[in-house]
Order: structure tokens, then sequence, then C-alpha cells
């Protein structure tokens, strides 16, 4: 009998449940409006919701996110409109059934019944754009495609929303146009074009649109077709390698760069004489990338650039001069690199670049607890790409304990390992994080605190100075042994 | 501790300063190589009698060697 009152209790709970989760009629958006700006590997899409709350006491604000826009989007960030504080925003678990997944943004201040708030919403998708002629001759435009769902989705009821496609140049080639939506147009064109924006909307009184039902029964894909002008980057690997050294006071760090030209593949044979031609006149194709710029940090010196075949000569390097750990850089220097060979559309190219800064400008000394802190950033963005995978080693000198992490994005995995390279005993402890999908806004620095006792630091020339004694313990004993055949 | 405590911190503590400035080091990597070098001559004329002296002219080039030899690696641009 009690059994089954509990399982009876339980059902109607988990009946209950998902409606609870869905945040009932508790906000109503008075306004959604989405700009997507259309990029080559990344694309930026903010969404400003004005918001009014319907219940006294609100804290939490969900926002809706479609599957396929979800694993899409590698940053996200939410504020309130005109402030730069970013608030809290956690991704709630969803279920495979749910047609979205939704974000709590925990809001500034607590609103009250009819309180009104203007939140931004700003995330970044990768991949999200797929060169459309998959092939294209190297004279060919490059042409990309970009799809998405009509509709913003969100559990309350909106009352007017319109989403605004913008590419960089007014070539727009073609733009799809939705069907059925008549029951949320009132007045005007159901898509317009005018320059460079498209403009869908605008919808008005949509219902709770963050479920199965409305996904199925109304949202549909939209496409726009553009031409865009930029190479599309990918960095398909990135192995970042930052060692520390306290004797030479000095921060090494080395990429391994695996770099890919994701725009349509080439065509047809590759001919230096079009390319030769195309650069004189400096009509350069967009799918075709010769020379990338590189922001490096300040002070930098030795900067060392090489792919498998050996050096590659053929970059510049304008060095802008060094500035204390406080105070931010207002230059950075300039590395005009070009790869050993223009890259046209699926072509790859690996390279290694290093660069040495001193350690002064890097690592602090808190006397209070006996450590160092380390600050490096995370990438060296290359502009206008994404990277798909990244292991950033930090290594810290060797006999260093004590070591703490932050990183200011969530990675991945996080290790600790020995490295072991020149003059070493031990081995030196490495911290390895992973990424993925790192774009322009994944900046930042990554915080790794040790302590290093000063005999770490002799047990360098303590060990060279065992091998010397070695060596003249050796000459001791060879003085001392007769090694002639006959006895005198 | 959490990313902007840390930031801050980093951002007002005193930063790093070597024990031995980085411009004296070729310097240094010279002088006491070259005395390591002498010692080791001094060494190799020492009579089998002294080995207390042999020992002790060991234990100092081998010292002085360590210390060269580092200093040698950090000024040729491997920064161990």
């Amino acid at each position: 009998m009690l059994q089954s009152w509990r399982t009876l209790c339980l059902l109607v709970a988990g009946a209950l449940l998902p409606s609870l989760s869905l945040a009932g009629p508790s906000f109503e958006n008075t306004a959604v409006v989405r700009t997507i700006e259309l990029g080559g590997s990344v694309v930026h899409v903010s969404t400003t919701y004005a918001i009014k709350a319907l219940e006294a006491g609100q804290t939490v604000y969900h926002i809706a996110l479609a599957k396929d826009e979800k694993e899409k989007t590698s940053w996200m960030e939410a504020k309130v409109k005109g402030q730069a504080n970013p608030l809290v925003v956690t991704v709630l678990d969803e279920d495979d059934a749910a047609a979205s997944s939704l974000i709590a943004v925990n809001l500034p201040r607590q609103l009250s019944a009819n309180g009104t708030l203007n939140l931004v919403f700003e995330s970044v998708q990768t991949h999200a754009t797929r060169p459309h002629p998959e092939r294209a001759a190297q004279t060919d435009p490059q042409l990309l495609n970009y799809e998405t769902g009509l509709f913003v989705l969100s559990p309350y009821n909106t009352l007017v929303q319109r989403t605004k496609v913008k590419s960089l140049s007014p070539d727009v080639i073609s733009y799809s146009t939705p069907q059925d939506v008549d029951e949320f147009v009132r007045d005007g064109a159901v898509v317009t074009k005018s320059g460079a924006t498209v403009t869908y909307g605008p919808y008005h009184n949509i219902h709770p649109s963050a479920d199965v039902e409305f996904v199925s029964n109304h949202q549909q894909t939209i496409s726009v077709h553009y031409n865009f002008d930029y190479p599309v980057l990918e960095v398909k690997n990135l192995e970042r390698s930052i060692e520390i050294s306290h004797w030479g006071a000095n921060l090494n760090v080395e990429d391994k760069i695996h770099l890919y030209n994701a725009g349509p593949a080439l065509k047809g044979q590759f001919s230096r004489l079009e390319y030769q031609s195309q650069n004189f006149f400096g009509r350069l194709s967009p799918h075709t990338l010769n020379r990338l710029i590189l922001q490096l940090p300040p002070g930098v010196t030795n900067v060392y650039y090489y792919d498998l075949n050996g050096n590659v000569s053929t970059s510049n390097l304008r060095v802008a001069p060094s500035v204390p750990k406080n105070s931010k850089a207002t230059q950075n220097s300039i590395l005009d690199m070009r790869p050993r060979y223009p890259l046209l559309g699926g072509w790859n190219y690996s390279f290694t670049l290093g660069f040495d800064t001193p350690l002064q400008d890097s690592v602090s000394w808190d006397a209070a607890n006996g450590k160092y802190i380390v600050a490096v950033p995370v990438t060296t963005h290359i502009p206008g790409s994404v990277v798909d995978e990244a292991i950033v080693k930090i290594i810290m000198p060797e006999g260093a304990s004590n070591i703490e992490f932050i990183s200011p994005f969530p990675a991945l995995s996080s290790s600790v390992s020995t490295h072991i390279t020149y003059l070493d005993t031990i081995g030196r402890p490495a911290v390895a994080l992973t990424y993925k999908k790192l774009t322009g806004k994944h900046t930042g620095m990554i915080y790794v605190s040790y302590s290093l006792p000063f005999f770490a630091h002799l047990r360098k020339p303590l060990a060279v100075g065992t091998m010397f004694f070695g060596l003249f313990m050796l000459g001791f004993t060879a003085k001392r042994v007769d090694l002639r055949l006959h006895r005198r | 501790m959490d990313y902007a405590t840390i930031q801050t911190l980093h951002n007002s503590l005193p930063s790093f300063s070597p024990y031995v400035p980085t411009s004296l080091l070729p310097f240094i990597a010279l002088i006491l190589l070259s005395s390591t070098f002498a010692l080791a001559f001094y060494f190799s004329t020492l009579p089998k009698t002294a080995p207390i002296r042999e020992l002790g002219v060991a234990l100092l080039a081998s010292v002085l060697g360590g210390f060269g030899v580092v200093a040698l690696f950090c000024s040729v641009g491997v920064y161990v």
C-alpha cells in the first residue's frame, strides 16, 4: 500500500517536473531582435531580449538555444544592455527528447511585477558556414552558405521578434523566403533585404516556442548565400608549449600550427601565372591565402618560424617595446608572415612559430605565500580563424612544487606531467590544458602559481658540477692506476 | 582562488627579478669557464702525494664549472 502510494507520488512529480523546469509564464518578451553577423569560420550572433516580468521577485531568466545552434556555439555571454559586466549564465542539462537547451541567466537585480530589462545575449558560432559551390576555380569568387532556424526560440511568450542577417559585403547572392508564416505576420513583407542586411520579420505573438511541438509545427530553416571576401581559416591542431626559465629570466612560447584553408576546394590545377598576375594587380581571390599578420606580445625577441623543410624566411617583424607587467600594452609586435606556398581552398600548411619574452613581463612574486604567479595567453590568434583543438602546455622550472592553475574559460581537460629537457635531473613539471573551438573571443590569460625554493635554483649547476667532479675523479684514479705491462 | 582575485593579485605583485642580471650572464660564463679551465690545468700538474689538494681543486673547479655551463647555456639562447 505504502509502496504504490510512493510510486504514485513519484509519477505525479515526474509528470510535473518538465513543466516546472520550463519556467511557466513568469516573463514575457516584449521584443526580441537577433542580429547575425556573417563571417567565414566564425559567425557572431547577438540577440537582444526586451523582457518584462509578469510575477514579482524574478531573479533568473531562461534563454533557449536550438539543439543545432548549441552544437555550433563555442562562446556565449549575457549582459544587460549598456553595461560592461557579464552576467552569470548556467547551461542547464537537457534530455535527448527536448528540442532546445535552456540557459539560465542570473539577473543583476530582482525584477518586480511588470519590471522591464534589456538583455543582450552574444554568442559566437564556429563551422556554421559551408562553401556553397564546394569547388571553385582560382578565379571564382568565394560563396558561402549559412543556415539557421527562422524563429528565435524562447520558453516565454514573444510579442514581436525579428532576425537580421548582416553580410560584410552587400553582395548577397540569394536568401530563402519562409513559407506558412501568415499567422505571425501582420502587415509588411515576410523577408526584406536592404544593402547588406536581410531582415526576417517582424513576427508577432509567438507563444512559448522552446518545445518540440512548436519546433516541429512552425520552425523552419532559412539560408543565406553570400559572397565572402576574406579567407576562411581553420587551425586544425595547435600545440602550444610555454617554457619558463628562471636563470635566463625568459619565457619561451612555441606554437606548432596546422593551418587549413576551409574555403571552396580548388577546381582544376593551380596556375602560378594566374596567381602572380592576381598578386600584381592586387586582386587576389579571397580563397587564396598568401599572408598572415599576427600580433605577438611586446618586447619579443628571437622569433623563429620554420616548417618541415626548414627555416621560412618570408616574414617581417616589427617589435614593440616591452611594457612592465602591470600596464596594458599599447601596441603589440607585428609579425607579417607568408607561408611557403599560397594556400588555396582545401590545402594544409603546418609550421612552427616561436618567440622569447622577458620573464619580468609575465611572472610575479608573491612574497606572502612564497609563490610565483605566471600569466600566459591562451593562443596567438590568427585573424578570422577558429582553432579546432588546442593543447597548451606550461612547463615550470625544475623543482617547482605546489602547482595551481586557473583557465579564463573551462578547459576540456587538464593534466600535470613531467617534461624532460636540457640539463634536467628530475624533470620539469608541466601543466597541459586542452581546448576545443577557440575563436577571437577566447582571449584571456591562464594563471599558474608554483613555488620554487632557493635550492631548486641550484639543482642545475650542481648537476653539471657533479659531472665535472666525476671527470676529475676519473683523472684522479687514472693517475694512480699502473697499466704498464712489465714491472720496473 | 577565483579568476578575478588571482588577476588583481598578479597585477599588484612585484614582478620577477632574477638572482643574477641576465645582461651579465655572458661575462660570468666567460670568467667562470676560463677559471674552470685554469684550475683543471693546475689539477693535472699536481703530484700524487697531495690528494687533499687535488680533491679541493677538483671541487672548486666543478662548482665553478657547473655555474659557468648554466650561464653559458643561457647566454647562447638555450634558456635552461
